[in-house]
Parts: structure tokens; C-alpha cells; sequence
């Protein structure tokens, strides 16, 4: 990066520092009008931003800072402000003295257990574990909106982290027909989440199992590695994990994994689970279990992949898979799988 | 030879000293090569073999099914003795007991070198699944190997008693101690063992055939993600073949063991039997897989097709044709054929040897076709060959099952010390 307005590369227009900052000072909005839309006291509010920002400068001290406005917010905010944890008080990164802390008029505690609180208090049924939820996860997969991009695939594997010739999800291209007349299909396959899961109708030591929320769980810490399920299933969505790595392609491949099942186990190691074991797609519960959708429905660029209760009737799923265009994979094999297809 | 003037000789082992020098040095080898492909597969883990996801299964499970087929098969061959008592049969009913537990212990031994955690090779007695073909097989391979070791013991344990009772020192304490210390070697004693040999064996057939190997062919038949096994006939098919190769197993210990280990010469009607029977099983074998591969492809279903297309045509259909059909069915079956050669026992080696090998060809196209074509249009096709590491392995183990068998049969009186028949 230059540093200087005159340091410029050959072939790149010179843009002034001071043409830069002209650009930003125009598109700020005025404090002043944002605030007049709102109840609080607009004065109060751009003399607190001003502040913060010579606390941001390093020219005031935070402890200065909370003295000064704390009873002014108390008296603005009320309830809302005295419950409120304040950001500047947090068990492992304050930057207010103690002093100070003990002060203020607003509570004590993280941002954090704000969030698990009001997790919990919006979640689904009290304390069930993982997959306890109420809902019945489904995917529905529009075939005329896939492009066959293969951007789910991707967005799994690095939400997943999977190793090397493990893929939950892939995307199956067909082709039909002979030169002129051709059609292609793309069918991205996840784990169908089925139903009838002849996975689990195999596995010797019920390491895999169907959650109340319909997701078949595998149990990493009973898993034996026999690969009966592996044969078992009619869509081919289990792997095997043979311990191989990223680690050429990436430093540190293995130092973060994703906490499927909502277990984190920590850095990936040779001789520990998952290695050894069978893995697949788990709609991603631990995103589920925190409001969000699986990573291949959010990445999807066409917008081809739907998630939700198949058991609320007004949920996109549940009439997107009572079309007349929906349909599911081998049908006729029993199984019964909670992902849909739209013709 | 069994002498008239020392009614209850008992020198069991080899005859030849050279040739248990020979013999042990090969055993050596096959265990050592195992050792280190061993090391190598722990250290290593399942990324040393070519199995992948798409290929879970090989040669480890194909082995395992193997050798669940030859104790099978071996036992039931006991039962014609000690069950049915088939004249004449009871001087290899020993014989028989011994190969099936040392059988089936080299299976376990597959089984747990295929987990992808050995280390949680107990789960299945601590955690179960009552629709899971495999879980209830754990157990029936539990249950089975108690029986076998039950009934070689009531059909041994007299002549342990009498072994014990001539010996001294530590040799008496260790054959006292296989007998259990009971050391009445009375008639009533006899026929006690004899009573209790029989209903073991009336436990141990159901077990042998519906639920050890008829259930580990149902394993591979429930799933029906793969046509080729999802079948009725199959497990059916994997009796008969379990037969076929535990009968030539039978005869050719029979022959070698007389021949190595006894010094004496073999029973030509024994052997002439053991032969008529392994012609039944070759032919209902040959016709019941004739009569699967028909309705497969009589199925016009694409898959069973293809499946069959990779069997027969496929860059592994030399195991097919030149092991399966070649070793199991049609070269036993020349030399089964004239009445001299099955009273030859060199030739019934040859023909037992040609069954014994013909049948891993068998076990191997049943596991690995089937997991070639992908179960759903648009996933890749499977392509497998054992590694050297699978290879090495195999060999070890079967070099285990060779030694614990020789060191059996070099300290336990598995030919009836009195003969042939129970007097």
C-alpha cells in the first residue's frame, strides 16, 4: 500500500487521499437528522457519538467517558439502559476499571449471555439437547433454478470442513439424449434425511439414529467403522473418513472443525474421531440449533434450495413439497426422504 | 500306526522333523510379512488400503466371509458324525471342530483389522440394534465358537483323560486341565460325552447354518441399495458354498494330517465319501448360482445387468472364470469324477486345495461387484484392488490360522487315539 498521495503504481489513477475522504464526508449522514427520526434526546446522542470517537482517538478515557454519560442514559433510557449489559463491562475484555464498572447504573455481564439468554427464551422446548426441536427439518431442492454451479458443495465443505474424499453434499449431473438433442439435469444430493433411514436400520451398535427433528444423527463417540451403512444407503450420501488432510493446500487444515451434532471436538488428530468413522450431511444442525439455515441453502446463488418445518402447513417447504412438482428420490425404495425435488 | 501291542499311542505332531522345520519357516515368513503390513495399517490407518466411500467394503470383509464359510462348512461336515452318525465319519470329526474354531477365529481377526476403529471392537456387546443383521451375527459368532469349543471338547476329552493319565509333570497337569479335570475314561463317561457332543451339534446346526453363515449372507441380502445382493437366494447360495469349501477343507487336513502328522495311511472309503459329497455341493452350488444369475438377468434390471456385465466381462473376470468356475466348480469336478481318483488321496488334495482357493474367488466377486456400479445414476463408478498392505495383512492372518492350527495339531489328540469309530 503507498502511503504517500504521489506514490502511485504505473497504469493506476491517481486518487487523492483527500478526494477519498471528500467521498466518505459526503456520504455520511447527519447525525442530527438520524436522530430527530428517533425518541431520544438528539442532543445526548451526537454529544456521545463525539466522545466516543475522542475515546476511539485515545484523547478520553473510557472510565471518563461512562462517568460522564452514565447518569444522563439512565435518566434517557430507563429500564431498557439498567438491564442492558454495558459493551465496556466484559468479563474477559473490559476496557473500564472495576471502579468505574461497579459504578454504572446499567448491569453487569457479557454480551454473551445476553444472546444465550434470549436464545433460550426463544427456542424451541426446554433444554431437549440437540435435534430436540419441535420442527421437522426439509429441504426442497428446485431442479429448474439449479444452475449446477456446484457452490453448495463448496459452501459444505467449508462449513464442514470435511477432508479430502468426504463430500455431504454433491451435485449429480445427468445428461439425456444424443447431439442436438440434449437435456442436463443437475440433482444436488444431500443426505436425504430420510424417514425410513436404512442406515440405521444397519448399524450394529445404533451409532446413527433419527433426532426428533428428523435428522439422522451419528453418534461419533460409539461409531466402530464398519461401513454397513455406507453400503446400506441407497443414495450414497455416507463417507468414510480416512484420516486424509488439506494440509498441503491449507496451513493448519485441520486446526479448526465444524461442531456437527453440536459437539465441538476440537482440532482434527490423527486416531480421533470423526477419523475412523462415517460421516455425511447433517443439514447442518449446529446452524439450525441457532436459527440459521444450512450453509448450501444460504450459498445457493439461484435460490434453488429451501429449508424449513415440513410439519408447519405454511411453511415454504411443507407447500413447496406438496406440489405437483415435487418429488423425492427412489420413491419406491421405502425409505420416505425428508428432501424434496421440484421437477 | 495305531499298534495292537500300545492300544492308545499318542505322538501326535509331525513325523518328519525336516518338514516342521519347513513347515514352521513358511508359517514364519507368512507372519512376519503379516506383522508389518499390520504395523503399517495401525500406523497408517484405513488410508492404507484402496477401499474408499464409494468402495467400503474389500478384501478384508471378502476374507472374513471366507473364512465364516469354511468353519461353517466344517462344522456341519462334524455333524455328519456326531449328529447324524454317518458311518465311518467320526475319525474326522475332531478334525473338522478344530479347522471351524481356528476358522472362525481368523474371521474375528478380519472383522477387527476392517473396523475403522479397532480400538471400540467391543461396542457391539455393550450397544445393539435389533434390525441390524450384523449385530445379531456378533452374537451368533459368540454363541457358535462356544459351541464348537464345547463339542471338540466332549468329543475329545476322553483321550485328553487318557493322555493325562500316562503323562507326568507339567504334560499331565496341561491335558488334565484341557480335560477339566474330568479324567474318568469309563464307558459311562464315554457315553456321557457322546450324549452331550450330540446335543451341542443339534444346537450348533440351526446356529451354523440360519444364523452364522445363512445370516452373513442375509447381511449382505437386506440391502437392497445394492440389487445384486438383494435377494432371497443369497444367503441360501452362501450355505451351500460355505459347505462346498468347509467339505474340501475336511478332506484335504484329513488326507495331510493321516499322511504328515499320524504316518498313516488314509481310509480310501473315507476319503471316497468326503468326495461324494463334494460333488453334491459343487453341483447345487453350480445350479443355484445358475439360478440367480438368471433370475438377475432375466430381471431386465438395469443395474443386475451391469453388475453381472462387470462379473463376466469386467477387468477382474479372470477371478470369475479362471477361480470361481475353474477352481471352485469344473477342475474339482474332473477329478471327482473316476471312482480311482477319489480313492487317490493325492489327487482329492489336489481337488480339496483347488475348492479351498476357488472359494475366496467367490467370496471376493460376491463383496466387491456389487459396490462397482453406483447406487444412484451420476455418482462415480467404484474400482477396487487389495493394496499390498490389505494383501500383507491377509496373509498374516491366514499365517495365524496356519499356526494356531499346526500347534493344535502337534499337542492334541485329534485323531481318535482309539481309531476310528467310538467303540
Amino acid at each position: 500500500m503507498s502511503t504517500a498521495d504521489d506514490d502511485t503504481l504505473p497504469g493506476i489513477p491517481n486518487v487523492g487521499k483527500a478526494d477519498l475522504d471528500a467521498m466518505v464526508e459526503k456520504e455520511r449522514p447527519d447525525p442530527r437528522e438520524e436522530l430527530a427520526d428517533v425518541e431520544a434526546d438528539t442532543d445526548l446522542g451526537v454529544a456521545m457519538a463525539e466522545d466516543a470517537q475522542r475515546v476511539a482517538r485515545g484523547e478520553l478515557s473510557g472510565d471518563e467517558y461512562w462517568e460522564k454519560y452514565d447518569e444522563a442514559a439512565a435518566a434517557e433510557f430507563g429500564e431498557a439502559y439498567q438491564e442492558t449489559p454495558n459493551p465496556a463491562v466484559d468479563a474477559g475484555d473490559q476496557t473500564v476499571s472495576t471502579e468505574t464498572a461497579e459504578s454504572l447504573s446499567c448491569a453487569v455481564g457479557s454480551m454473551d449471555t445476553v444472546a444465550t439468554e434470549s436464545t433460550q427464551v426463544e427456542g424451541d422446548g426446554p433444554d431437549g439437547g440437540i435435534g430436540a426441536g419441535d420442527e421437522k427439518w426439509g429441504m426442497v431442492i428446485d431442479l429448474q433454478k439449479c444452475v449446477g454451479c456446484d457452490s453448495c458443495t463448496v459452501a459444505c465443505k467449508s462449513e464442514n470442513r470435511t477432508p479430502p474424499g468426504v463430500s455431504y453434499n454433491v451435485v449429480m449431473e445427468e445428461e439425456h439424449g444424443e447431439f442436438p438433442n440434449v437435456t442436463r439435469t443437475n440433482v444436488p444430493r444431500p443426505c436425504m434425511q430420510c424417514d425410513n433411514p436404512p442406515c440405521v436400520q444397519v448399524c450394529p451398535v445404533s451409532a446413527t439414529y433419527k433426532m426428533d427433528d428428523g435428522v439422522v444423527n451419528i453418534d461419533y463417540d460409539r461409531c466402530i467403522g464398519c461401513r454397513y451403512c455406507n453400503i446400506a444407503c441407497p443414495y450414497g450420501a455416507r463417507y468414510f473418513d480416512f484420516g486424509e488432510n488439506y494440509d498441503d493446500e491449507v496451513d493448519g487444515a485441520g486446526e479448526l472443525t465444524s461442531s456437527e451434532y453440536g459437539v465441538d471436538r476440537g482440532p482434527r488428530e490423527e486416531g480421533k474421531s470423526p477419523i475412523g468413522n462415517i460421516r455425511k450431511c447433517s443439514f447442518c444442525t449446529h446452524r439450525l440449533e441457532r436459527g440459521e439455515e444450512p450453509a448450501c441453502v444460504e450459498t445457493c446463488v439461484g435460490d434453488a434450495r429451501n429449508m424449513g418445518d415440513l410439519e408447519n402447513p405454511d411453511s415454504d417447504v411443507a407447500q413447496m413439497a406438496d406440489s405437483s412438482r415435487a418429488f423425492q428420490l427412489k420413491e419406491d425404495e421405502g425409505t420416505d426422504p425428508n428432501v424434496y425435488y421440484l421437477k | 500306526m495305531a499298534t495292537q501291542s500300545s492300544r492308545f499311542e499318542f505322538d501326535p505332531g509331525f513325523e518328519d522333523d525336516r518338514l516342521r522345520i519347513v513347515w514352521y519357516a513358511i508359517i514364519g515368513v507368512l507372519v512376519a510379512v503379516g506383522a508389518y503390513a499390520t504395523y503399517l495399517r495401525l500406523t497408517g490407518g484405513m488410508a492404507t488400503t484402496n477401499l474408499t466411500s464409494i468402495v467400503p467394503w474389500g478384501a478384508w470383509v471378502a476374507f472374513y466371509i471366507y473364512f465364516v464359510g469354511l468353519s461353517a462348512g466344517a462344522f456341519l461336515v462334524s455333524t455328519m458324525a456326531n449328529v447324524f452318525e454317518v458311518e465311518g465319519m467320526h475319525r474326522i470329526d475332531r478334525d473338522a471342530l478344530f479347522a471351524a474354531i481356528i476358522s472362525m477365529a481368523v474371521a474375528l481377526l478380519f472383522v477387527w483389522i476392517d473396523l475403522g476403529r479397532m480400538d471400540r471392537m467391543y461396542f457391539p456387546f455393550l450397544w445393539r440394534q435389533l434390525t441390524s443383521a450384523l449385530s445379531w451375527e456378533v452374537h451368533a459368532y459368540v454363541a457358535y465358537i462356544g459351541i464348537l469349543v464345547t463339542e471338540l471338547y466332549f468329543s475329545m476329552r476322553i483321550d485328553l483323560a487318557r493322555v493325562a493319565q500316562r503323562a507326568s509333570g507339567l504334560r499331565q497337569t496341561f491335558y488334565a486341565a484341557l480335560a477339566l479335570g474330568r479324567l474318568d475314561t469309563s464307558e459311562g463317561s464315554q457315553s456321557f460325552d457322546q450324549r452331550w457332543l450330540k446335543r451341542a451339534g443339534i444346537v450348533g446346526i440351526p446356529l451354523a447354518i440360519f444364523l452364522v453363515h445363512g445370516g452373513t449372507g442375509v447381511l449382505f441380502a437386506v440391502s437392497k441399495a445394492r440389487p445384486y445382493w438383494n435377494s432371497g437366494l443369497f444367503p441360501v447360495i452362501f450355505v451351500i458354498s460355505a459347505l462346498l469349501s468347509g467339505t474340501a477343507l475336511v478332506m484335504v487336513i484329513y488326507v495331510l494330517r493321516t499322511r504328515l502328522f499320524d504316518g498313516d495311511s488314509v481310509d480310501p472309503d473315507l476319503l471316497d465319501r468326503l468326495a461324494q459329497l463334494l460333488i453334491g455341493f459343487i453341483i447345487v452350488d453350480a445350479a443355484l448360482t445358475a439360478i440367480e444369475t438368471f433370475i438377475a438377468i432375466a430381471s431386465l434390471h438395469p443395474h443386475e445387468i451391469e453388475t453381472w456385465q462387470v462379473i463376466m466381462y469386467g477387468p477382474m473376470s479372470w477371478s470369475f472364470w479362471w477361480f470361481m468356475i475353474g477352481f471352485s466348480w469344473v477342475f474339482p469336478m474332473v477329478l471327482l469324477t473316476k471312482k480311482s481318483w477319489r480313492r487317490t488321496p493325492s489327487v482329492m488334495v489336489l481337488a480339496g486345495l483347488s475348492v479351498v482357493i476357488g472359494i475366496v474367488a467367490v467370496r471376493f466377486n460376491i463383496v466387491v461387484p456389487a459396490q462397482i456400479m453406483p447406487v444412484m445414476e451420476g455418482l462415480p463408478h467404484g474400482s477396487y484392488f487389495p493394496t499390498l498392505v490389505e494383501w500383507g495383512t491377509s496373509v498374516g492372518m491366514i499365517g495365524v490360522g496356519l499356526l494356531l492350527y499346526t500347534l493344535g495339531a502337534e499337542t492334541l489328540p485329534l485323531t481318535p487315539l482309539t481309531g476310528g469309530d467310538h467303540e
